[in-house]
């Protein structure tokens, strides 16, 4: 059971066009083809088709794993909430003590996200499936006027470490197998789009809401804007408070987030049952933070996200799983991300 | 029986015949852009794409294949305005688990509504995908189009739909992590049901 499958599984049945439906576009058709006497000139050149044979892609898998250098630091410890809230409290304070960096006119913010993930080639999927890590590189640049091209590259996926029987093999066969359908690894993207509105989308948060919208329009008001989120994470799974703090997790990491927003959201954190102090230092990327957890929607893994206390910014977050699981030792961290905001005066 | 490409040709001077392309391809179309956006979307949608090809039909070029994915780009290009709607849906996918829980843990799910929150959860990650590389994966996994398709749908080399459905599949496979396998925690013994067939 893979991803693909899943989406196939997910085709429902509906999604029949009633037959008064099909007759009225059938019939709005007609209409415009018995008023037109001439062709219409082309507005637009017609890409030439290539033809190329293709098997089926090989199905490239990722379950964020990564094998912890620093297992479970101090662990969870159910009931430190009021510590958790003193520490978000503090990076709120600390947050709006440090001012954001200021754009001068055709500079960016350059939000770089750094991450590892486990791969491996799905297929018979088991406690023996060789599995390593694979790199997950994205840089954003954001430009000081946020109606302006925003620049969006995407780096390759490369395995970075190997570990368990066969695993080199087992990517290089990946590799191999994605080849043969004309897939390359090793591509990497550059996505442009004027304020940040890619093809016609905004790049979202909450998965429906422009960035930018949400800065403007979220409530300044740690009760009012936790409240916003749980309604708008409603639904999505039978625990609510998870999904909002998984919410506030998305939000942060666009690195994109003015300062008096990010202190508010601490502060909403703070209000979420469940959350916990896990850890005074952790060690990210060559930088230091504390780390706040609270469990996952499927209660096998905990989300972390590391903050700098210092600054008030998010360093990044992290997933701990919390029991053995295939093959997969309780304490293993499932997946990072760091991310670092600079200002830079040009993007690629 | 004429070919998708035919009925192109000959419609460009006898409009008329364009219906056969209607007949042929319309319910396919709706189903596609009511399982991204609804029925109202869809309709929209539907309709709007027959008469956008027939505005083109004089510049279409490519063999009888190409006639479908051109076909799915006119009606992709008309879904990014119900955008919301998409929203809307993908949510409504998510709340699709068929009961709420409080047990502390999943011991107490059984299989059928282990379906659901795979169902649910495939919507949140389909959420969480950016939006131009969820397009890509969509027209792959929903409306069966070839890479060679979604290029021509898109506009795009094949290298990019590529790596957008990489991408795409890369980053499902992450944010559904454990749920993909069928079965509770080892530690309660619980053996993994059959797996589900799509």
């Amino acid at each position: 059971m893979d991803e693909l499958h899943l989406l196939r599984a997910t085709r429902n049945t509906t999604g029949t066009v009633p037959p008064a439906v099909l007759a009225a576009g059938r019939e709005k058709l007609m209409q415009k083809a018995a008023g037109e006497r001439e062709p219409a000139p082309g507005l637009h050149p017609v890409r030439p088709w290539r033809r190329t044979l293709f098997a089926s892609a090989a199905a490239v898998a990722l379950v964020a794993t990564l094998v912890a250098v620093d297992v479970m630091g101090s662990g969870e410890r159910p009931g430190v909430t009021a510590e958790a809230a003193d520490v978000l409290n503090d990076a709120a304070a600390s947050t709006i003590a440090t001012s954001d960096p200021v754009l001068e006119p055709g500079q960016y913010l350059l939000v770089d996200t750094t991450g590892v993930a486990m791969t491996f080639a799905s297929g018979q999927l088991g406690d023996t499936t060789p599995r390593w890590l694979s790199s997950i590189d994205t840089q954003m640049y954001v430009p000081a006027d946020r109606t302006a091209e925003w620049v969006w590259s995407r780096e390759p996926s490369v395995p970075v470490q190997f570990f368990g029987e066969g695993s080199r093999e087992a990517s290089e066969r990946m590799k191999a197998d994605l080849q043969a359908d004309g897939i390359q690894m090793d591509e990497s993207e550059v996505l442009r789009a004027p304020g940040g509105q890619w093809e016609g989308f905004a790049w979202e948060v909450l998965g429906q809401m422009p960035l930018n919208e949400f800065i403007e329009s979220a409530p300044r008001d740690p009760d009012e804007l936790l409240k916003m989120i749980y309604e708008q994470t409603e639904g999505n799974h039978w625990n609510t408070e998870a999904e909002a703090f998984m919410a506030f997790a998305n939000i942060l990491r666009t690195g994109a987030v003015p300062a008096d927003l990010r202190a508010v959201i601490y502060q909403a954190i703070a209000l979420i049952p469940g959350v916990s102090l896990v850890d005074r230092e952790v060690a990210l990327d060559g930088r230091t933070g504390v780390s706040l957890g609270m469990k996952g929607s499927d209660y096998r893994t905990r989300m972390e996200i590391i903050i700098d206390q210092e600054s008030g910014q998010m360093i990044g977050e992290r997933e701990v799983q919390l029991k053995d699981y295939r093959g997969v030792p309780a304490g293993t961290v499932t997946a990072w991300t760091a991310i670092t905001t600079s200002v830079v005066d040009s993007a690629p | 029986m004429n070919t998708d490409k035919e009925i192109v040709e000959r419609s460009r001077s006898g409009p008329a015949i364009f219906g056969e392309l209607y007949d042929r391809h319309a319910p396919d179309i709706y189903r596609y852009a009511a399982r991204r956006a609804g029925d109202f979307a869809a309709e929209d949608v539907m309709a709007e794409t027959f008469l956008i090809a027939f505005e083109r039909r004089a510049v279409f070029e490519g063999p009888s294949e190409a006639v479908r994915p051109w076909l799915f780009g006119i009606a992709t290009n008309l879904l990014r305005r119900h955008h919301r709607a998409e929203a809307r849906m993908l949510r409504a996918l998510a709340r699709n688990e068929g009961r709420r829980h409080s047990v502390d843990g999943l011991e107490e799910v059984d299989a059928k509504v282990d379906a659901d929150v795979d169902r649910s959860r495939i919507g949140a990650a389909l959420h969480a995908l950016a939006p131009i590389d969820r397009e890509a994966i969509l027209l792959y996994a929903w409306a069966d189009l070839t890479y060679d398709g979604i290029a021509t749908a898109t506009g795009v080399p094949i290298g990019t739909v590529r790596s957008r459905i990489n991408r795409a599949r890369r980053k499902l496979r992450a944010d559904l992590g454990f749920a993909l396998f069928d079965e509770m925690d080892s530690d309660h013994g619980r053996t993994a049901p059959a797996p589900r067939h799509a």
